[in-house]
């Protein structure tokens, strides 16, 4: 196995914002006590429920937030008691492609001032070889004839060609890992089938590693070597094959909700109406989290959280009570 | 509700109307023809599909048409653009305030974050868009009804958060309830549900579909999902290079694809490559 490169211990992001009736906080638990060991040069994509955390995850291994709870090491360096030097490496070696393209680039300054900015803050290239340099930025992530997007700013560009902006910016300085969120979706199945192979590639060549944030569970299911699930701010379930054998109600909901292209199809039209009975075991603190909507729940589950766990001679790691039983039902006897 | 009953689909009527629309851009000495050329159209009551290249024009073909686009440096915008038979590029911005206020047009965009308001709460803002004039006091029981409708079980505090304090799928939900306010015949959705995950994704689709149906609206999503489309439109335009390539039934598309760039996209939607890298 590759050795760790990042490592979260029990990472958790509280975040308070004024309460309802507008004098009290009140406090999110946007992580809540998170492991996970990320390894030299793989993939890993974050899947899950919308606003289960995973922007704030992301940013928490950017630096961009600290956490409430528990640490982020990297190559078994905390990253609060890396020094300056150290931490400008850090922010060199793991770049960043955030979820709002749009957002992340500056507007005043025109896709050739953005990159030649990064690349020659971090000297990536000789003066003279630069517009040279840029070219082959752009060609590499499908922006064709390169000379037409230099003279542009971010508002004079598509929602897709900013996101691939920001994924040329990220790759240039050939960091070691590479956080992206939400790095496909503003693209077409056709530029995405690109820039994936990009990635493939530049894997192959400089072995870099990605986490990515996805909802598209098809292009993720392509490219990723592993995939951990969020639900409610935790890691409910993480492994290879989530796709082909989900264990996890939660994940099992996820993958079952996935529109096919097929024209026939009656999922939007004429739902099926839920077959979920509300369980009678009522929310209690302390519970697990996916109670409310889990069709499988039993009394253990309204009074102990469940905790990640391994599942018996595979990669893959669930946290829910009857995780054994319902794996056991996917395998055919 | 009275402006359903007046919306009874006709069969060659069409709600919006557009003919040869060219929009072209000036940037420096160069001249972006992002839409060059495009019929489209739209019948009430009917879903249509744009899918296509990133920077094939699918959002400026909308934003066109709703005449949003302000300050840009636009060296040509043309066309024969009609709503209910009446010239688009003519109106003047008091008309078009009128439509966007009530049963005329409304728009949910790629990007939420850009155009809700960082310092005001989702609920004011909904409020706002359901009576933009300030008349009458904002009715918090149909802010409620609107954010329960697209998919929030705890309306109450989701109306009293600010923007930044709501995940991208959240955000992206509240401007769907601001779009749905005006009650509008129209409904233009860019990339809606991009940023959900895909049980919430399902959730928000069929309530769009059942407001299309319940309220006899239209409706145009430009999405890269495929699997979207061919389960809720009845038609699909798709967009390369500024132009329509294809246009023809969800059915025909999906099973008889014409054009070789539609077949590509269909048949990599439905054959995903394997990327993945060969040792764990
Ligand atoms: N600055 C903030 N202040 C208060 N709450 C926040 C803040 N940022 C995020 N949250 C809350 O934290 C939770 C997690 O948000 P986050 O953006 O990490 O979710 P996500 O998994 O990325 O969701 P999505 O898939 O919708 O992008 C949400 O409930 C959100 O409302
Ligand atoms: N204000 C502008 N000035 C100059 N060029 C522009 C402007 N807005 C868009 N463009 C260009 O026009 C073309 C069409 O852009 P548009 O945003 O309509 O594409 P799109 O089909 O929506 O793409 P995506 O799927 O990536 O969102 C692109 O090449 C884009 O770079
Ligand atoms: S622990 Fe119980 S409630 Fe939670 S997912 Fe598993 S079976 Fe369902
Ligand atoms: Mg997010
Ligand atoms: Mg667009």
């Amino acid at each position: 196995m590759k050795p760790q490169i990042l490592s979260l211990e029990g990472v958790s992001q509280i975040y308070a914002s004024r309460g309802s009736k507008g004098w009290r906080r009140e406090y999110v638990h946007a992580v809540d006590g998170v492991d996970l060991d990320i390894r030299e040069g793989e993939t890993l994509a974050i899947v899950g429920e919308s606003g289960s955390g995973k922007s704030t995850l992301a940013k928490m291994l950017l630096m961009l937030n600290n956490p409430t709870k528990g640490n982020v090491t990297y190559r078994g360096t905390r990253l609060k008691s890396l020094g300056a030097v150290e931490r400008s490496q850090y922010r060199r070696q793991v770049q960043a492609v955030f979820q709002d393209p749009a957002s992340s680039l500056n507007p005043r300054m025109t896709v050739e001032q953005t990159l030649s900015h990064v690349a020659n803050r971090h000297n990536i290239v000789a003066k003279a070889d630069l517009g040279r340099f840029l070219k082959e930025q752009l060609a590499a992530v499908g922006l064709n004839p390169p000379e037409q997007y230099l003279g542009r700013y971010p508002h004079q560009l598509s929602g897709g060609q900013q996101q691939r902006i920001a994924i040329a910016r990220a790759i240039m300085l050939k960091p070691k890992i590479i956080i992206a969120d939400e790095p496909l979706s503003s693209l077409d199945v056709s530029v995405q089938a690109q820039i994936l192979q990009l990635l493939s590639e530049l894997r192959k060549t400089t072995n870099v590693g990605f986490v990515i944030i996805s909802h598209d569970l098809g292009a993720m299911q392509s490219i990723a070597d592993r995939t951990a699930v969020m639900y409610k701010g935790r890691v409910v379930e993480i492994g290879r094959a989530i796709y082909q054998s989900p264990v996890h109600p939660y994940t099992r909901l996820l993958l079952d909700a996935r529109l096919l292209p097929n024209p026939r199809g009656n999922r939007i039209r004429s739902p099926v109406p839920k077959q979920v009975t509300p369980t009678a075991l009522s929310a209690s603190t302390g519970g697990c989290r996916f109670l409310q909507r889990c069709p499988y729940a039993i009394e253990v589950c309204a009074a102990v959280d469940p905790q990640l766990q391994t599942m018996d001679g595979e990669a893959t790691q669930v946290a829910c009570h009857r995780a054994k039983e319902l794996s056991a039902a996917l395998t055919p006897a | 509700m009275t402006a359903s009953q007046s919306r009874r689909p006709g069969l060659t009527e069409r709600l919006l109307d557009v003919h040869n629309l060219k929009v072209h851009f000036q940037v420096s000495d160069r001249t972006i023809r992002a839409v060059d050329g495009v019929d489209f159209h739209v019948r009430p009551a009917e879903c249509v599909g744009i899918v296509g290249e990133s920077g094939s024009g699918k959002s400026t073909l909308v934003r066109a048409v709703s005449r949003l686009m302000p300050n840009l440096r636009i060296n040509e915008l043309s066309g024969d653009l009609r709503f209910e038979g009446r010239h688009i590029l003519e109106m003047s911005e008091r008309d078009l305030r009128a439509l966007r206020r009530s049963h005329g047009f409304s728009m949910i965009f790629q990007d939420p974050l850009g155009y809700l308001n960082p310092t005001h709460r989702v609920g004011r803002q909904i409020a706002e868009a359901l009576s933009p004039q300030g008349k009458g006091r904002p009715d918090g029981q149909r802010v409620h009804s609107l954010l329960q409708e697209v998919g929030f079980s705890d309306p109450k505090s989701v109306a009293h958060s600010f923007p930044h304090e709501l995940s991208g799928g959240m955000r992206q939900r509240v401007m769907i309830a601001i779009a749905l306010a005006s009650d509008p015949k129209l409904l233009f959705a860019d990339e809606p549900t991009t940023a959900l995950d895909a049980t919430v994704q399902l959730q928000v689709l069929q309530t769009l579909y059942r407001i299309h149906k319940e309220r006899n609206m239209a409706v145009v999503i430009i999405t890269h999902d495929l699997g979207v489309v061919a389960e809720l439109c009845d038609r699909v335009y798709v967009m390369q290079t500024g132009k329509v390539v294809e246009t023809a039934d969800t059915v025909d598309l999906f099973e008889r694809p014409k054009h070789s760039y539609s077949a590509r996209l269909i048949e990599l939607s439905a054959h995903r490559v394997d990327f993945r890298s060969a040792a764990p």
